[in-house]
């Protein structure tokens, strides 16, 4: 259990894998040192490449960039249009409608499946990459794409629902669906959130099911009380990058409306406008305070949950 | 042993990552046109396009080399979306191409923050028989920034096969009006039992009511590069759509899922649809992608309403960065573009038709026979009397994204031709006079 609960926050493991406390410093404990900095050497270089481009966005929010001439310095004027820009609210408003229904659905999925494959079923090692394989693909290009075609006027889902004699909606096209569709495709992708859950329940010890089921504990009752609570460290974990994934959807939105964030913009996702605005409009200050303004989110919705976390995740020590 | 092999495990790492990262400092700035050596100088000539049209110019390309030794031309191609993308790019980095293809559209947003040389400096562009009309298209403040490629407008082509099987006579093309062509796609579609739509332009793309209004006696951009249609001319433009919808002509909504993909991947290729509006210089195209029974026809309109609404548009435009550092020889290569008939008679009409009368008339004998169609109406539609059209301006390209999403909105009810019109204009003056 104490395995499961120290990996659970994840990302944080491996920043607090430094360099243990000071002692004599033998020459194998050198070399290893060493050669563990060579194996960070290709981040390292990454984040010159991330760095820089990181603080010089932060001072082109407050100019006029425009890519092609000298920035002027202009305050907080970004700032100040952003809050009389319709097509900015547009795109707050569908990532927030795409995050908050698909993140939701998406987890319940990986739980469940996680909870199904969990069971000990044979070819377990099969079920898992099968249901995990949609993850990897996603965001890719191909998919969205492929998307397109199975939602699209003479796709699948509609010769599906023909079947039946329903004639189904454009989905693509109509921007009353449209966002519904990409919402879907997101659910699709549970498998990287659910081979975590999977991981996590694989550690619940199964003395405490052996012990309740004694007591007379129904199934449920056991998933409420003991499954839970075990996993809860897991389950936040999978809430925040999920969040944090979703708020920064752009390939998505780009492939399926050929960049546009059609139609009528209910596709408009907030970094697929972002990218309108400094590449095709060409408002690359305005962009930048954008990419500002959607850390700040992150950061806020982040800090939420930390908050929220401390009411219902439960950590084992 | 074991010493060695850590040794040479290592030191490979660290080779690696030495080679990586200088790979990683070469791409950052590869691409810039270097003069190689014994004073050969390369340019970089970029465009959109498909690759049937890259053959036709790599064949271009290869005669101007062999007219201008000492210069070699690195080109390059992609659909236009991702060409949009990387020029952009290009020239925020500060490596902008030399010689490149601009979209009427954005011109200005280059032209306007000084990213494009002033073709008239350039001594090596020979401007002298092109016409003011044509110049006049990629002029701002007395200063050329584009020079067209070709020109072409837009037009109507129907599908013979189509209305002859249902018995429907296409209406004569030199006198239909707006209502004419309503009554006959409305036809098509009743004749032919729902089965193909009489009609399938596409409502979004801004071709159509810059015709429109210039038919209504405004000019969809003026001359001091402002907005000048009027609200009841866009109103107008969505409310037709609408009814020939409700009427049975027009597809429902959310019918067309792909639009502007190429002439095979059209639905008047696949036969669900009767007639399209296209760039005329694509008529070719169609014509092939259809088997040969395409009629090419003037647009509704042009004799019923107050005055003319076509004229002889850029396909698209030839520039040159200012900040090239070869303006001479790009100049030259511009020049053998626009003026040579050697080069002409490689590329033909695939950008339009030359803008060079002399050249024009230099490939007529070479061209096919859809290709002569659409040189001798464009001829035809010139011998009249056309009001002046003016050049793009800074902000066209939002004017364009706005009416997009405006037509999506019209077109599944979610607002009424009136308000969108209202909101078309705000939205396009507000991107204009920014």
């Amino acid at each position: 259990m104490s395995v499961l609960t120290k990996q659970a926050p994840g990302a944080a493991a491996s920043l607090a894998a430094g360099p243990p406390g000071r002692r004599k410093r033998g020459t194998a404990r050198r070399r290893n040192q060493r050669s563990g900095y060579l194996f960070l050497l290709p981040w390292f270089l990454g984040m010159l490449f991330t760095i820089i481009p990181f603080f010089a966005s932060l001072y082109l929010a407050f100019t006029d960039y425009n890519l092609f001439t000298e920035p002027n310095f202009v305050g907080l004027a970004n700032f100040q249009a952003m809050t009389e820009d319709p097509r900015l609210w547009q795109s707050l408003k569908v990532t927030f409608i795409y995050t908050f229904v698909s993140v939701p659905i998406s987890l319940a999925v990986a739980l469940l499946i996680a909870l199904v494959l969990n069971r000990g079923l044979q070819g377990l090692a099969i079920y898992r990459s099968v249901y995990y394989l949609p993850s990897l693909l996603g965001g890719s290009v191909a998919i969205v794409m492929l998307w397109r075609y199975i939602f699209g006027n003479e796709g699948i889902v509609n010769g599906f629902l023909g079947l039946f004699g329903i004639a189904g909606p454009a989905w693509v096209t109509d921007p009353n669906f449209s966002l519904s569709t990409l919402i879907v495709l997101n659910v699709w992708t549970f498998g990287s959130p659910m081979v975590i859950f999977l991981a996590g329940l694989r550690q619940v010890p199964t003395m405490y099911y052996e012990a309740a089921s004694i007591d007379g504990a129904s199934r449920w009752r056991q998933f409420r009380n003991i499954t839970i609570p075990l996993i809860s460290p897991i389950i936040f974990f999978n809430l925040i990058m999920q969040l944090i994934g979703s708020f920064q959807t752009f390939t998505q939105g780009y492939v399926m409306s050929g960049g546009t964030g059609g139609p009528a913009d209910s596709t408009l996702f907030y970094n697929l406008y972002l990218y309108q605005k400094g590449f095709t409009e060409f408002e690359m200050g305005y962009a930048s305070a954008m990419a500002w303004l959607l850390l700040m989110i992150i950061a806020i919705f982040t800090a939420i949950n930390f908050i929220a976390s401390k009411f219902w995740v439960f950590y084992d020590n | 042993m074991k010493k060695t092999a850590t040794t040479g495990f290592s030191r490979r790492i660290f080779l690696g990552a030495a080679v990586t990262a200088a790979g990683l400092g070469l791409s950052g700035c590869a691409g810039g046109g270097s003069p190689a050596a014994g004073g050969n100088v390369e340019l970089n000539f970029v465009y959109w396009g498909d690759s049937n049209r890259a053959k036709m110019t790599d064949a271009a390309i290869k005669v101007f080399e062999e007219k201008n030794p000492g210069i070699t031309v690195k080109s390059e191609y992609q659909d236009s979306g991702p060409y949009a993308d990387k020029l952009a790019t290009r020239f925020a980095g500060g490596n902008p191409p030399d010689v490149l293809a601009m979209a009427n559209r954005s011109l200005l947003e280059y032209a306007q923050r000084g990213t494009l040389a002033d073709l008239k400096e350039l001594p090596e562009l020979n401007l002298e028989k092109i016409p003011a009309t044509v110049q006049s298209r990629g002029e701002v403040d007395g200063k050329l920034y584009g020079l067209a490629t070709g020109v072409t407008t837009i037009g109507m082509v129907v599908n013979k096969t189509i209305t002859d099987q249902a018995g429907v006579t296409i209406p004569d093309d030199k006198t239909w009006s707006w209502e004419d062509y309503a009554k006959f796609a409305t036809e098509v579609t009743q004749k032919t039992g729902g089965k193909v739509y009489g009609a399938g332009y596409d409502v979004s793309t801004e071709t159509g009511p810059i015709l429109l209004a210039r038919q209504r006696g405004e000019d969809f951009y003026t001359e001091d590069n402002k907005l000048g249609v009027s609200e009841d001319t866009i109103r107008e433009w969505f409310q037709y759509s609408v009814d020939l919808r409700n009427a049975g002509g027009y597809p429902p909504a959310g019918f067309f899922e792909q639009i502007g993909g190429s002439p095979a991947q059209s639905y008047l290729a696949k036969g669900t649809v009767a007639s399209q509006i296209i760039p005329i210089n694509n008529f070719r195209g169609y014509n092939e992608a259809v088997q040969g029974d395409v009629v090419l026809l003037r647009m509704p309109g042009e004799t019923t309403d107050k005055r003319r609404g076509y004229s002889a548009d850029p396909t698209m435009l030839w520039s040159i960065a200012a900040k090239s550092k070869h303006p001479k020889e790009a100049a030259k290569l511009l020049d053998f573009l626009t003026n040579d008939a050697d080069g002409a008679a490689e590329t033909l009409t695939q950008r339009g038709v030359p803008i060079n009368p002399d050249v024009a008339e230099s490939i007529t004998s070479k061209l096919s026979a859809d290709d002569t169609t659409f040189v001798n109406m464009m001829a035809a539609i010139q011998e009249d009397d056309l009001p002046p059209a003016y050049v793009y301006p800074k902000g066209a390209s939002v004017v364009a994204d706005t009416l997009k999403q405006l037509a999506t909105e019209v077109e599944f009810g979610r607002i009424t031709p009136a308000d969108a019109a209202k909101t078309f204009l705000e939205k396009s003056n507000a991107a204009i006079n920014k």
